[in-house]
């Protein structure tokens, strides 16, 4: 029972409950599903705030650690092991936090299958957060795989017209870099004799040359995962044909993992190759983002175009973790809460304007801020977080990024800040030029259509404005009162980069 | 004519009993009504159930029997963890054999008291093949378990398939154990002696002779048609494709465990100085099975063909296990990772065949992996199995594939062999092409699937799905139990 | 007397025939006889290597025997095999039995 009762394993497998309860609801009681996995997605937000009271912010360390014997016969010492620091508490918030927001969402857009889809979101929920929580390789790996099952079912099933190739391609691209990582993780595994994290981590010592080879494969599956250019072929494909709430948890969450893990694992167990390889890490962010960006503003379907700017904005984290020093390291952490909140803000509205017109084409739209004054308001004050406005959350991560980057020794190049920066005005010009060609000027002709149909744009109903509320509410805070959310992260980091200068040569 | 040594019969007690309770069965069963077939189905399980408890017993007992006089290191037959864990693995194989068959007979006509029979003597086989410590019995084994294979695989008497299953299967078989034989005979000529510890006594003093080693590779070539490795896995398609499901479903797993069972005995205990030369050929030998099998399997629109490439890939995984056998520091851990990931890939396995069974139609209908469109929508639970079989069979969590996987490759690396761990890792990715093409049939298309509903079928595939989470979860104990079984070996 | 490698060299070309004849013929009943031929081989190398390297151990010679009756049980069951193919398909060419991808 006291296993149970840990409050990291219960934010991680309470969901599991929801899962086993759906499958003996009847299937055909749509709401009654839709509100049993409500109700428990709601429930592990509620046991993670209970988390984030028991955290202790200026505690470096890992804490509420729930360390149990898994296997441990035959030469094996893989443990059950979750802890949450500074590095994951605003991770697992953001991915409690967006889970109920995205099935909240899903009330009339999944019509079909629904008790599937509501049992695939929570066992997704599980994998995610575990994902967040495990100290662990092999725990570690076990959860991040897990993630792929039900996402892969989501896309397939409830995707757009190429839902199957987009999810085999988002499938097998994920695989093929976590293959990598197994292999790799078993390397400090054996030598190690150990898979606890913070084990290797204190007992250091991986020769130098082995720690390239690992922090490669390690790499190959999170920058396939974030993705980073050039591995980001599939994130297009997974974000168009994803059904709305899949989109919200694709870009809000699992992108996360990737950058996560380099967080996580990378930096940390593999100090001095991190340091050496930490100019590549930035020269390929700088292109994801210049080049991310250049996409986004070529694009003429508007979820396509948040998926690449999403390819553009996770070059910025990776910049900015791979300064290696605290600015570029807690503002990279920020950038992934506010970037979860920002493109899952933006799925969410454009799912909710697909679902009336059922077309993403931007050239169609057009003058709906006068049809919709409330969605255009909703949706301005998110574009403008997402491109990077001062004062509201986008603009925090970004400007500590650059700051952390511009004075980085790892890096040691103010030119790839530099580049990076007109990555923020490239932003601007996509954004706005997405939000005039929807908003404003003449009346699209899908207004017309519509009409024709006898239907009527309408703007947000009660519900999609309940679910906007608190992502503006977070858009806000971070923007102008960052302070909490830095308090949260800053002694995790500061404790991770003073590790970084006594184990590594090359960092003064 | 010395005494009846109650040692010896101590220690092939639960093969004794099977070989007697088969003999019985197949007088009982001229008494059974053909209305009542049943009830061989019942007393065949009975007499392995029967069996199986008393290997268990076994636990732990080690000791050699049939015995040279006054040399009571050379012996016929061993007893001891590895053979009690092998045994076992091949009496639970036997027991999922008879439910998989017992509804598919009488569903395709072909219900025969001897099918259950054949059944026993092949399992008997191979459990003699575990338990052997000479070269004959390794052979009179392999021929024991060979014979009843053959008979099963033409089992369908009126099926033109099953016919031409087993006619090649018999060919190819007797084939590979011309070979074996030969092999047998010039390795007899090198060491003078057919028993497996006096042969690795004599190699281990004298200088490597070429006759010995060419011996050693003969034997590897028949049981790599056995145990259907790359370059010797061209009848393993027909044969699988061929041959009644049930049937199949007994062969890819009885047979490949005896096979590997053999190859452990023989190169573990008598040529372990020959690993300079047998190991890159294993290494070879195990590249090329994951490879092909996993490419050719892409192109497969039927499952059963699918399923037996995929079933000579999974050789490959398990031959990975065998690389590093003559290094007395990995080898340990390393054939216990194999012998888990056989018990993973029976159970899985098993499984996966039991859907196959259960959409079988009259006439090899419902056996295109198109005919499993809509399987999620008019049966959920099939299709939920099947998805959990699936995924184990790519090495997802939470499945007992997945732990396999984990561990057979973290011997692989300890063994120093990454090249061989990256060729397993891309091909598993290769392999998630083919098998997610079965989850996608089930759940992303509209179709039609029709099933009857025969009890001990759902039952199995329920129970393996269940063992196949479980397990993975609580590895634990098998984990445990498969490596004390390979510790005396080495 | 005459020396064991004659004898091994005969074995040898005897298997090599019988491994040509399963090669090379397409008839099911001839490729049996090719199998046949290389057991029989395999019987005259036990019997050699036992009498030239110590004939008081027996192993060859049991060897051998117990091969004998091993071939003989293969054979009764690959005749019977030979013999249904037969009846089903009225062939025992192994190139027509083609109705799975060979």
């Amino acid at each position: 029972m006291e296993f149970f009762l840990q409050p990291l394993t219960l934010v991680t497998f309470f969901p599991l409950l929801g899962v086993l309860l759906l499958f003996f609801l009847p299937s055909d009681k749509k709401n009654l599903l839709r509100w049993t996995a409500m109700g428990f997605t709601l429930g592990t937000l509620g046991i993670s705030l209970w988390v984030l009271e028991l955290f202790n912010a200026p505690n470096p360390h890992l804490q509420l650690v729930a360390k149990y014997d898994w296997i441990t016969v035959a030469g094996w010492n893989i443990q059950y092991h979750m802890g949450v620091d500074g590095l994951s508490i605003l991770l697992l918030l953001l991915t409690t936090f967006l889970t109920p927001i995205s099935i909240f969402s899903t009330w009339t857009a999944v019509e079909e299958r629904v008790k599937e889809f509501m049992i695939f979101f929570l066992m997704l929920e599980i994998g995610m957060v575990g994902v967040f929580l495990a100290q662990d390789l092999f725990l570690f790996y076990v959860f991040w795989e897990f993630t792929l099952i039900p996402m892969y079912f989501l896309i397939g099933i409830w995707g757009g017209p190429r839902r199957i190739y987009a999810a085999i391609k988002f499938f097998l691209y994920t695989m093929a870099g976590s293959g990598l990582m197994l292999l790799a993780l078993l390397g400090p595994g054996i030598e190690g004799k150990t898979f606890s994290l913070p084990d290797l981590i204190s007992s250091g010592g991986i020769p130098t040359n082995t720690q390239f080879w690992l922090f490669l494969a390690f790499t190959a599956a999170f920058a396939i995962k974030v993705p980073m250019w050039p591995l980001h072929s599939w994130l297009p494909d997974a974000h168009v044909e994803a059904p709305t709430a899949g989109s919200v948890i694709l870009a809000g969450v699992l992108l996360k993992m990737g950058t996560y893990g380099f967080l996580r694992f990378n930096i940390p167990l593999f100090p001095q190759a991190a340091v050496d390889l930490a100019p590549w890490m930035a020269l390929f962010a700088t292109i994801g983002i210049l080049y991310g960006a250049a996409l986004a503003f070529a694009q003429s379907d508007v979820k396509k175009l948040v998926a690449y700017s999403s390819v553009s904005h996770l070059g910025f984290v990776i910049l900015g973790l791979f300064a290696l020093n605290p600015e570029g390291i807690s503002g990279a952490i920020l950038q992934m809460f506010n970037h979860g909140i920002s493109t899952g803000a933006l799925f969410l509205l454009v799912g909710m304007i697909y679902e009336q017109t059922h077309t993403r084409e931007i050239k169609v739209y057009g003058g709906l801020w006068k049809i919709t004054p409330v969605f255009g308001t909703v949706m301005l004050i998110v574009a403008l977080s997402s491109m990077g406005l001062p004062g509201l959350n986008g603009f925090i991560g970004e400007f500590t990024i650059l700051l952390g980057a511009f004075g980085s020794t790892a890096i040691n190049n103010p030119w790839y800040a530099g580049l990076s920066a007109l990555g923020i005005i490239m932003a601007a010009i996509y954004i706005l030029t997405m939000f005039q060609n929807m908003f404003l000027g003449p009346e699209g002709s899908i207004v017309e259509e519509l009409k024709k149909r006898g239907h009527v744009l309408r703007d947000l109903n009660r519900r999609e404005i309940i679910i906007m509320i608190p992502m503006l509410i977070f858009i806000f805070w971070v923007g102008l009162y960052p302070k909490p959310f830095f308090d949260l992260i800053g002694p995790t980091v500061d404790n991770l980069v003073a590790a970084l200068q006594t184990t590594t040569l090359a960092l003064p | 004519m010395p005494p009846i040594n109650f040692n010896d019969i101590e220690v092939l007690l639960p093969l004794i009993i099977l070989v007697i309770w088969a003999c019985l069965l197949l007088l009982v069963d001229l008494f059974i009504p053909k209305k009542h077939k049943w009830l061989t189905a019942l007393l065949a399980a009975f007499g392995l159930a029967l069996t199986l408890g008393f290997t268990l017993s076994q636990l732990g007992s080690e000791s050699n029997g049939f015995c040279a006089t006054g040399k009571p290191s050379i012996c016929m037959v061993v007893l001891d963890g590895f053979s009690v864990l092998v045994n076992a693995l091949l009496l639970l194989t036997g027991l999922l054999g008879v439910a998989l068959a017992y509804g598919y007979l009488k569903r395709m006509g072909i219900e025969r008291g001897e099918y259950y029979t054949l059944m026993l003597f092949s399992i008997s086989g191979m459990m003699l093949m575990a338990q052997a410590s000479d070269l004959i019995i390794v052979f009179l084994a392999l021929e024991l378990l060979s014979l009843p294979l053959y008979v099963l695989s033409a089992f369908a008497r009126s099926n033109s398939d099953s016919q031409e299953a087993g006619l090649k299967y018999f060919l190819l078989g007797a084939f590979s154990s011309g070979f074996i034989l030969y092999g047998i005979a010039l390795v007899y000529g090198a060491t003078g002696s057919t028993s497996l510890s006096q042969i690795f006594e004599i190699a281990s003093v004298g200088t490597s002779s070429l006759l010995l080693t060419i011996g050693a590779a003969l034997i590897l070539v028949g049981l790599g048609f056995k145990v259907a490795a790359v370059p010797f896995h061209m009848w393993t398609p027909d044969v699988y494709q061929g041959a009644p499901t049930p049937v199949t479903a007994f062969m890819t797993a009885g047979a490949k465990i005896a096979g590997f069972a053999a190859l452990l005995r023989v190169f573990g205990s008598a040529f372990p100085n020959l690993s300079e030369d047998i190991t890159p050929i294993l290494w070879a030998l195990s590249a090329a099975t994951m490879i092909v099998g996993n490419l050719l399997a892409i192109a497969q629109t039927n499952i059963k063909r699918m399923l037996a490439y995929s079933s000579i890939a999974h050789t490959g995984y398990i031959l990975m296990a065998f690389v590093p056998y003559g290094n007395p520091e990995v080898a340990p851990v390393s054939i216990a990772a194999g012998l888990f990931y056989l018990f993973a890939y029976t159970i899985t396995n098993f499984g996966a065949w039991g859907v196959v069974i259960a959409l079988e139609q009259k006439e090899s209908k419902g056996l295109q992996i198109s005919d499993y469109a809509g399987l999620r929508r008019k049966y959920p639970v099939l299709a939920g199995a099947m998805t959990v079989f699936m995924f184990s069979l790519i090495g997802f969590p939470p499945t007992l594939g997945m732990v396999g996987k984990f561990y057979l490759f973290r011997a692989v690396l300890s063994g120093g062999y990454t090249g061989l761990a990256i060729i397993g890792v891309v091909t598993s990715l290769v392999s998630a092409f083919y098998y997610l093409r079965v989850v996608v049939n089930m759940y992303m298309f509209a179709g039609e699937p029709k099933t009857d509903n025969e009890f001990w079928l759902r039952f199995t595939i329920a129970g393996a799905a269940l063992v196949t989470v479980v397990f993975s979860l609580v590895p634990q104990g098998l984990f445990a139990w498969a490596s004390r079984a390979v510790l005396k070996l080495f | 007397m005459i020396p064991l490698s004659w004898y091994l060299i005969l074995s040898a070309a005897l298997f090599s025939i019988g491994l040509f004849g399963v090669m090379a013929r397409r008839n099911a009943i001839a490729i049996l006889l090719g199998i046949e031929l290389m057991f029989n081989a395999v019987n005259i190398n036990l019997v050699a290597f036992w009498r030239y390297l110590d004939p008081t151990i027996m192993n060859g010679q049991v060897f051998a025997i117990i091969v004998f009756a091993v071939a003989a049980a293969e054979v009764a069951v690959g005749l019977a095999l030979v013999i249904s193919v037969y009846r089903n398909r009225k062939t025992v060419v192994v190139d027509d039995l083609d109705l799975l991808k060979w």
